[in-house]
């Protein structure tokens, strides 16, 4: 089943609140580690493991550095499941 | 006569490259290239303002930034004869001035936009006038002075200043290229350590005195995957790593290939045989050293050859830490000063000329931790050790990782050892605490999500005494990295219970 990008927020929501701890953390694009309280480099890697064990693949070692915001880490998810736009 | 030493080996030889080199690179920060050139301009706007203060005393606090102005900052103390103490940039205010005010710092250097530091105390470096050139020296002061002063953690919870002199670290660099590197301008060095840890030390040196390029991994980033787009991207030929590092690129080592890699060097921790090998094929070409030694003996003073095709010395799974290096000596020593024979364990102790004259105001450890035998000062390191008949020094474990239980003696590293060897490539931290009877048990943390340990537990049984195998078993998904990239063995005895 493919996964409509606004599945994927909703489940990256998700992982982050429980990630980082903080039930009413909402997403934007732009948002960055200096945006949330606990986003450091133990958490990263743990957000990662999270984001991985969810949607069910591997990332590369070069995509982590791709990952500065928000944004590209949906965009990076999107092409990890092949999203095809409608 | 005697003391040139600094200028000698450190100062001149680095005032010919900054001659000989101007327009190639010395450093890659955030993705900007600086050339020497560039590098003596700062390193000239620091010292002149440096000048221009009459500071008091010869020990400045050095705010731990990652630019440009930070790295000039250190040459410009040590042209006008100063010493630096590191001020980690993630460790609260408190803690800086309380460093600050051990070592009686009347200055602070500071690159940050805004300094959190008492305005009278601060010099900003960032954005100051070029006056004049400012890279001369004359070469007068003692090779006794303090080139750096680092603090360390004491178990007892007050950190101890470790005093580096110009002397030390010298030696350490004389030693350094004893061993054989050849270094030129071509070089692309890797720099991934926070300032107020003494491996930043080589990884910014080294290379500043062959004319290389330092290739600085900033603050606030993975760094494991931020070192790895270094290396891959601007094709590093030479990086140190603590192991730890290895340990969080494992599971991509089947994307990493880094053929420019000439030498691959660790130090900071135990050295795993296995990921080594697994790690020698991502670097294909390099030649890869272990080294050893404390911030006490001047960054390290131990070398060990990883040998690709062939045997390998190690014990418990951790290569060898090999031979001492030149100009320092090594022996093991029993609790009676004795030393040791072949095989037979004992307490590591470290001489020669890298070794610090001591902690800062700290009477009571200096007499801990040193001692005079036939007119020679060593340091006990707490690592307990044994050397084989090679020569070759093999780390069994730290003293105080020696935990009695039922009154037998017990090794946690021997029990990580098999844990390991069951669980392949997880991480595991074995450790003793104390049950609601006060009995001493075994706990082992591993690096993963949960499963049912008891496959593990029937192979733990067959290989260790019953009295060893843990009884507890927590998961954590990653294990927490302290501020120096090492495993974090003090958090993780904080989750048990």
């Amino acid at each position: 089943m493919i996964m409509q990008k606004k599945e994927i927020i909703q489940t990256l929501t998700l992982i982050f609140r429980g990630t980082f701890g903080q039930p009413t953390l909402d997403l934007r694009d732009d948002l960055t580690a200096n945006d949330v309280e606990n986003w450091d480099s133990l958490t990263h890697m743990l957000l990662i493991t999270n984001i991985e064990n969810q949607f069910g693949f591997k990332f590369k070692l070069k995509d982590l550095n791709k990952m500065k915001q928000v944004g590209d880490m949906i965009t990076l998810i999107e092409s990890k499941l092949d999203i095809h736009p409608l | 006569m005697i003391n040139k030493v600094f200028s000698d080996e450190i100062i001149f030889p680095f005032l010919d490259i900054l001659k000989q080199f101007p327009d190639r690179n010395a450093f890659c920060i955030k993705e900007e290239f600086y050339t020497y050139r560039q590098f003596a301009e700062h390193i000239s706007k620091i010292r002149f303002t440096l000048k221009q203060r009459k500071i008091t005393g010869n020990i400045v606090g050095l705010v731990a930034n990652d630019d440009i102005e930070t790295y000039a900052s250190i040459f410009s103390l040590w042209l006008e004869g100063m010493c630096y103490v590191p001020l980690n940039i993630d460790q609260q205010l408190e803690r800086s001035m309380d460093i600050v005010v051990q070592v009686e710092a009347n200055l602070i250097l500071d690159s940050s936009a805004e300094t959190c530091y008492p305005g009278d105390l601060v010099v900003q470096t960032k954005d100051l006038p070029f006056i004049e050139d400012c890279v001369g020296f004359d070469g007068t002061f003692s090779d006794e002075e303090l080139s750096y002063i680092l603090f360390t953690s004491g178990s007892t919870g007050k950190p101890k200043g470790v005093a580096i002199t110009r002397r030390n670290i010298s030696a350490f660099i004389k030693s350094f290229f004893d061993i054989g590197y050849v270094l030129t301008e071509e070089d692309r060095v890797l720099q991934c350590f926070d300032l107020s840890f003494d491996l930043s030390v080589v990884s910014y040196l080294v290379p500043l005195l062959k004319g290389a390029c330092v290739y600085i991994v900033p603050n606030k980033q993975v760094k494991y995957s931020y070192i790895y787009g270094l290396m891959d991207d601007h094709k590093l030929t030479v990086a140190l790593l603590v192991p730890s590092t290895l340990q969080c690129l494992r599971p991509y080592f089947g994307e990493i290939e880094i053929p420019s890699m000439r030498y691959s060097l660790f130090c900071g921790e135990a050295l795993p045989l296995d990921i080594t090998s697994d790690w020698a094929k991502c670097v294909p070409s390099a030649t890869i050293d272990n080294f050893y030694g404390p911030t006490e003996d001047t960054i390290f003073c131990s070398h060990y050859r990883y040998n690709r095709n062939g045997h390998n010395k190690h014990f418990n799974g951790v290569i060898s830490i090999g031979k001492p290096m030149t100009g320092g000596d090594m022996k093991i020593f029993d609790e009676n000063f004795n030393e040791s024979y072949v095989g037979e364990l004992g307490e590591l102790c470290l001489s020669g000329n890298q070794l610090t004259p001591g902690y800062l105001n700290n009477d009571k450890k200096n007499q801990d931790v040193f001692f005079i035998k036939d007119n020679v000062r060593w340091y006990k390191t707490g690592d307990k050790c044994f050397v084989d008949s090679g020569g070759d020094f093999l780390i069994s474990g730290r003293l105080d990782n020696q935990v009695k239980i039922q009154g037998y003696r017990v090794e946690l590293g021997e029990i990580e050892y098999h844990a390991k060897e069951f669980l392949k490539d997880r991480n595991v931290v074995a450790i003793a605490f104390n049950n609601q009877a006060n009995l001493t048990e075994m706990a082992l943390i591993i690096e993963s999500g949960n499963f049912d340990p008891n496959n593990l537990i029937i192979y733990l049984r067959s290989k260790l005494p019953s009295y060893v195998v843990p009884t507890k078993f927590l998961f954590v998904p990653i294990f927490p990295l302290n501020n120096n990239g090492k495993t974090d063995r003090n958090q993780l005895k904080r989750l048990i219970k």
